[in-house]
């Protein structure tokens, strides 16, 4: 993450040292140079509200957007993009239409079709003058050599024209149209949501092949060994129980009184929420606190089954020093487990990972400690992984199915292979 | 630059090297670095068979064990309680051999405060004082080795070399007994993974609540009993969920 911040850090001088280069050119040749800086800025905020950073820039070099980082899929790794202008790997020989029915139909120069790794379905809500804004802050960057082979899925996915059939199934393309019914800021938080910041790529769930379940929406979806929460408005397992200004805190600092960010939301908070304006990050609160969700009707395990009592045990020793015995943890340090949506959910991906694991969440320039929980993989059984694990999810008003010592030991498998 | 002596230039290279090395320190900035799984987790001790001690120290030592640390009715002995077996995990492992300590002469008797000067290390000198026990017994106690002493008559035996009235042949005795009387309570009280205070008997007599996390709760409650149990590092029994 540090790594990813610093080369942020130094591909935005880049930035700034090829507009400086750029500017006197963009004189010469284009007499409203005022505008075109107005463009280029817009461009690249909106850049940075779409994140496409996240993808485009490989954290491991040290070049923006030149590509290379690889993007999992539930059926295999697929290459992002080099899109810095050069001409020979990256954008630079595109026109501005060929550039904007990629990023918002999801089809290359020659009609060949992108894999939805790349979040074109949500893309295609944005404006189109807000796709050429991109354009034009990417057409300020310096051209990379690098050439990207995208495509390393196995077969049969690896073949780019089965996408058709994909973008017949799950893809509908047409830009956000507003909801006169709605307030500005309601409309301006749903195009930010729905569109460039892609929120439902990771937070709505999906089909087997990979497309949203759009009835669903916004209701919670494991990626990358991570449980995207619901975040809909839902009392027990969305935003029901934060306020619009814990929603803005949150994406804003990565921390608020109840939660903090980490893995992909971590990063998704470094390098794109974080630096949105205040104005922007109420109006994707008011929208998503606006949202209902289905709240589900469960019933808890009872205190006395034996999964309880030893869980019970566990937190009292393992767990209350830092999350209290109360669960609310201390604001803006240690997760409020009684009010996380992370214990909250059927989803037990995130809450096996942490404790197995451990987890820091996102440092950011408001709240720069960035603090992380221990891990106990080492230390507790996975019977007794489930047994925390069923305790946390059936306290404090939380209820959950009990968990399986099956159930961790086949996330430990799984997390095994990963190494973040 | 005209006078330049050799010892200069020595001195100003030193500094260059010194300056070079002390810029390259690492210096964090923005987050701290972070690994999953992270932690270096303690190794808990094997169960099964000895590692270090034939079958005929580790009686001895568990003789030992059980005058040193005598059972009661609450409380198990030193036996019992697995200091032998902590001794033997110990022996066999980095403090048997003193890994990681200078090990090299001159062995000239130091003082107190100078640490053990020995050229032999803790597990060869334990060998070499369990056999001079017997060696010992054998030659005073009429033909018994240490284990086949009558417990009065072992007390009697270990007061007396604790004392030095008693000087077991080729050994350092009485540091010897000090020695061996620290590291059985260590194994006493140590937490159970590394093989003695079997479950956790030696926290349960003095009270002591173990291995947790925090007692700010409790900081300003006097003359208040403590309401739990103690934990290992292990965890303790009830962090099991039981079979239905
Ligand atoms: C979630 C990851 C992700 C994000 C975010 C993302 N992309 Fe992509 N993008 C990809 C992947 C993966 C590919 C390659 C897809 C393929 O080859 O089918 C790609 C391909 C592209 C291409 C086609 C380039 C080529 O030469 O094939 C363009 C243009 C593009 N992205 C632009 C953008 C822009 C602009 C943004 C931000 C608005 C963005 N992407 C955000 C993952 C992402
Ligand atoms: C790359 C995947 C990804 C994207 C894109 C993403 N999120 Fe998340 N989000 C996550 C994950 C994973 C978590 C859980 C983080 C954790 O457990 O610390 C999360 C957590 C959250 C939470 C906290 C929920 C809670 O109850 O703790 C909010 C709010 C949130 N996301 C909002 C958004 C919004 C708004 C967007 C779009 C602007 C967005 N996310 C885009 C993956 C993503
Ligand atoms: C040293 C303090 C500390 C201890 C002890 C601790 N945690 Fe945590 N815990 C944290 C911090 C800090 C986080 C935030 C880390 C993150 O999400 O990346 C966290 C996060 C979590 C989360 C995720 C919450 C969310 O909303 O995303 C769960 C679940 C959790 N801890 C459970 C446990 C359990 C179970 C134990 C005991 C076995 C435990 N914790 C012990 C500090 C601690």
């Amino acid at each position: 993450m540090r790594e990813a911040l610093r080369k942020r850090a130094a591909a935005l001088a880049a930035g700034a040292a090829a507009l400086a280069l750029a500017l006197p050119l963009l004189a010469a040749n284009h007499p409203g140079s005022r505008e075109n800086f107005a463009i280029i800025e817009r461009g690249r905020y909106l850049t940075v509200a779409a994140d496409c950073a996240a993808c485009h820039t490989d954290p491991h070099q040290s070049t923006a957007f030149a590509g290379g980082r690889p993007i999992e899929t539930p059926f295999g790794v697929v290459l992002a993009a080099n899109i810095t202008p050069d001409r020979d790997t990256g954008i630079g020989g595109w026109t501005d239409r060929q550039f904007d029915t990629a990023v918002r139909q999801g089809k290359l120069p020659d009609g060949k079709r992108l894999y939805p790794a790349m979040p074109y379905p949500y893309y295609t809500k944005m404006s189109r003058e807000d796709v050429l804004a991109i354009r034009a802050y990417l057409n300020t960057l310096p051209p990379v050599h690098n050439d990207v082979d995208s495509n390393q899925l196995p077969f049969p996915f690896n073949i780019r024209s089965a996408m058709w059939l994909w973008d017949a199934l799950y893809f509908s393309p047409g830009s956000f149209k507003a909801d006169p019914a709605q307030s500005d800021i309601w409309n301006r938080g749903a195009y930010l949501v729905e569109g460039p910041g892609h929120c439902g790529a990771c937070h709505t769930p999906k089909t087997f092949l990979g497309g949203d379940k759009t009835r669903l929406q916004f209701q919670g979806y494991s990626i990358q060994g991570w449980f995207a929460p619901n975040i809909t408005n839902d009392e027990a397992h969305g935003l029901g129980r934060w306020s619009n200004a814990d929603v803005a805190e949150y994406m804003k600092k990565g921390h608020n009184r109840i939660a903090g960010a980490s893995g992909p939301m971590g990063e998704e908070v470094a390098d794109s929420s974080s630096q949105m304006t205040e104005a922007d990050l109420n109006a994707i609160a008011t929208y998503l606190k606006a949202r209902s969700g289905q709240t589900l009707a469960a019933s808890s395990v009872a205190v006395n089954d034996p999964m309880m009592v030893a869980g019970a045990a566990i937190y009292q020793d393992l767990c209350s020093a830092c999350h209290r015995g109360d669960g609310h943890g201390v604001p803006y340090l240690i997760p409020d487990l009684a009010t996380s949506s992370t214990a909250a959910s059927r989803e037990p991906t995130t809450l096996i990972r942490v404790v197995l694991r451990g987890a820091q969440t996102v440092a950011t320039k408001d709240e720069p400690t960035g603090p992380a929980m221990p891990s106990f993989g080492w230390q507790l059984t996975d019977a007794q992984v489930a047994a925390v694990a069923t305790y946390i999810r059936n306290s404090w008003g939380h209820a959950g199915p009990v968990l399986t010592e099956d159930e961790v030991r086949k996330a430990r498998g799984n997390l095994a292979a990963r190494n973040d | 630059m005209t006078n330049l002596s050799r010892r200069d230039l020595l001195a100003a290279t030193a500094l260059v090297i010194v300056s070079e090395t002390v810029a390259r320190a690492g210096v964090v900035s923005g987050q701290l670095p972070w690994h999953p799984d992270a932690g270096s987790p303690p190794e808990a001790v094997r169960p099964g068979a000895w590692q270090f001690f034939t079958e005929q120290e580790a009686a001895a030592v568990e003789a030992l064990a059980d005058r040193i640390i005598p059972p009661d009715p609450q409380t198990p002995g030193g036996k019992d309680a697995g200091c032998a077996v902590f001794i033997d995990r110990q022996l066999a492992g980095a403090y048997g051999h003193r890994q990681g300590l200078y090990t090299r002469g001159p062995f000239v008797k130091g003082i107190k405060e100078q640490g053990p000067q020995s050229a032999q290390n803790p597990a060869e000198t334990y060998r070499a004082a369990l056999a001079a026990l017997d060696r010992y017994c054998k030659s005073k106690e009429g033909g018994k080795s240490w284990i086949e002493l009558p417990g009065e008559r072992q007390d009697e035996l270990l007061h007396a070399v604790e004392s030095g009235t008693v000087e077991l042949e080729g050994i350092d005795t009485k540091s010897f007994f000090e020695t061996l009387l620290k590291d059985m309570q260590e194994g006493f009280f140590a937490d159970p993974i590394y093989g003695g205070n079997r479950d956790m008997c030696a926290w349960k007599m003095i009270g002591f609540p173990g291995a947790r996390y925090d007692y700010r709760d409790w900081v300003g409650r006097h003359n208040e009993r403590y309401p739990y149990p103690p934990v290992s590092i292990a965890g303790r029994p009830d962090w099991t969920p039981k079979k239905t």
